[in-house]
């Protein structure tokens, strides 16, 4: 079951070039109409780490995000986008994140739900590089 | 919060609100973060520590510059362990924490500090932190450094100590991490001598699974001049601390959550192996009290009706190495729960 999505306009970040749509999901294999290809990215989140925490993808690709918590909420969001989901807690489902970037460039996501004493160490970073990874 | 009966052999059983916990986050921007941690232990407070404590155990700014390099000041937690910085109750197996995090590692171990933090390559963080020393005067036999914290208040800075963990978290589920800690301890006592202490720590966590948690540590201290130190803390109180030139522990843990996913919550089953010596090696002159080399099993089970909250139960079989004292086992029913 959808229960939020949310498009963002075209330009959102002129200067990154960044189109972004997000989405959660509370099952897995739930998803937007595509119009091409879509990459996938397990990620795991834990207090107080994201699993991976760097993320490489060619500019002009589309990735979901699919991330899963193993233990309480965590937040998801993208600093400089207005994506800022909550992750839901364990065995609760998975949230969905449609990223896409036109250009190269670092793009820093972090826990944006106080989740415990090391709340301040989850970052991390989807790396958008010219062509290949 | 932490919630707990404890009962050892032979005395009455306590019920003690062990911990009541509370966090504070603000962004001045996304680069500038305050985060605030006050936590009052055992409820009530009162002169001199009777009671319980009220304790700022966090209290810092970090200055988010880069991925690989940020800024922080403030109160700190010291970064070594498992559980120093991660010691939410229901992401732990067992109503008290592992004794190796409490007379070895001594958790909740925070000092005024400033440093640097950050992540390299694919999961590979670190953080390096200088903070105010341990206080040697207050070092003892059963507890080894704990009694040294400074905690912050008014905190002796003449010689600070470094800090400093690297830890990998590139692996799903796997977590793997080493610590230090050096600094001199001696400033309480004039005239004025040095006493180094070092600090050395690995530890590891993983979970294959959705229903397995294993766990290790191993900590190691070297206090340089306990003799030297004992000699000088018995001229001025009478009592010989009988300290210590080297502590060790280490302790190994498994847990399984025999109930996974289902509505009605999660119930999970561990064990711990912990062994811990307060008087490992003595200087010399001193004999070591057998009844602080210590080892310990825990078994028990907790349920998580919600992932935030936690009814954990546990029994601890303790024994000591000494032919005269007697080490007391414990039960332990806790509640925690975090939002």
């Amino acid at each position: 079951m959808v229960v939020l999505m949310r498009q963002l306009r075209l330009g959102y970040l002129p200067s990154l070039g960044a189109i972004v749509t997000a989405l959660v999901a509370q099952s897995p294999g739930l998803g937007l109409a595509q119009t091409g290809p879509v990459e996938t990215v397990e990620i795991r989140v834990e207090r107080f780490s994201f699993t991976p925490s760097q993320i490489r993808i060619a500019a002009g690709t589309t990735v979901d995000l699919r991330i899963r918590s193993e233990d309480t909420n965590h937040g998801f969001r993208v600093i400089g986008s207005d994506i800022d989901i909550v992750v839901p807690k364990r065995g609760r489902g998975t949230a969905t994140v449609r990223f896409r970037a036109e250009r190269p460039g670092e793009y820093v996501f972090e826990c944006s739900k106080l989740c415990g004493a090391g709340h301040s160490f989850m970052r991390g970073t989807i790396v958008v590089t010219e062509g290949g990874r | 919060m932490d919630f707990h009966f404890n009962k050892e052999d032979l005395q009455d059983g306590r019920l003690d609100f062990h911990r009541f916990v509370l966090l504070f986050t603000h962004s001045f921007s996304d680069r500038l973060r305050f985060i605030g941690e006050l936590e009052l232990e055992h409820a009530f407070v009162e002169g001199f520590e009777k009671a319980g404590e009220l304790e700022l155990e966090q209290a810092y700014l970090d200055v988010l510059v880069a991925r690989s390099v940020n800024v922080r000041a403030g109160m700190l937690l010291v970064p070594v362990g498992i559980i120093n910085e991660r010691h939410e109750p229901p992401v732990y197996y067992g109503v008290e924490r592992p004794f190796v995090d409490t007379v070895i590692v001594p958790s909740t171990w925070f000092e005024a500090g400033a440093g640097v933090h950050g992540e390299v390559g694919r999961g590979v963080r670190y953080r390096a932190y200088v903070m105010s020393p341990l206080d040697a005067a207050r070092f003892g036999a059963e507890e080894g450094v704990r009694g040294g914290r400074q905690k912050g208040a008014n905190a002796n800075v003449g010689r600070p100590a470094a800090t400093g963990r690297v830890e990998w978290v590139g692996h799903p589920g796997l977590a793997l991490g080493g610590s230090f800690w050096t600094g001199r301890s001696g400033f309480e006592f004039r005239p004025r001598f040095e006493v180094p202490v070092t600090l050395f720590e690995v530890d590891a966590r993983y979970a294959p699974t959705d229903r397995i948690e294993t766990r290790a540590q191993f900590a190691q201290i070297s206090i340089d001049r306990a003799g030297e130190l004992n000699d000088t803390l018995t001229r001025q109180t009478g009592v010989n601390p009988n300290i210590a030139r080297s502590l060790r522990g280490f302790y190994l843990e498994a847990g399984y959550r025999v109930v996974s996913g289902a509505q009605a919550g999660e119930v999970g089953v561990f064990g711990r192996y912990e062994n811990f010596d307060t008087q490992r090696r003595m200087p010399d002159g001193y004999l070591p009290l057998k009844q602080f080399d210590r080892d310990s099993w825990t078994v028990g089970a907790a349920y998580w009706p919600d992932p935030d909250v936690a009814v954990k139960i546990d029994y601890t079989f303790l024994r000591n190495q000494s032919e005269v004292v007697k080490a007391a086992n414990m039960f332990n029913i806790g509640l925690g729960w975090w939002f």
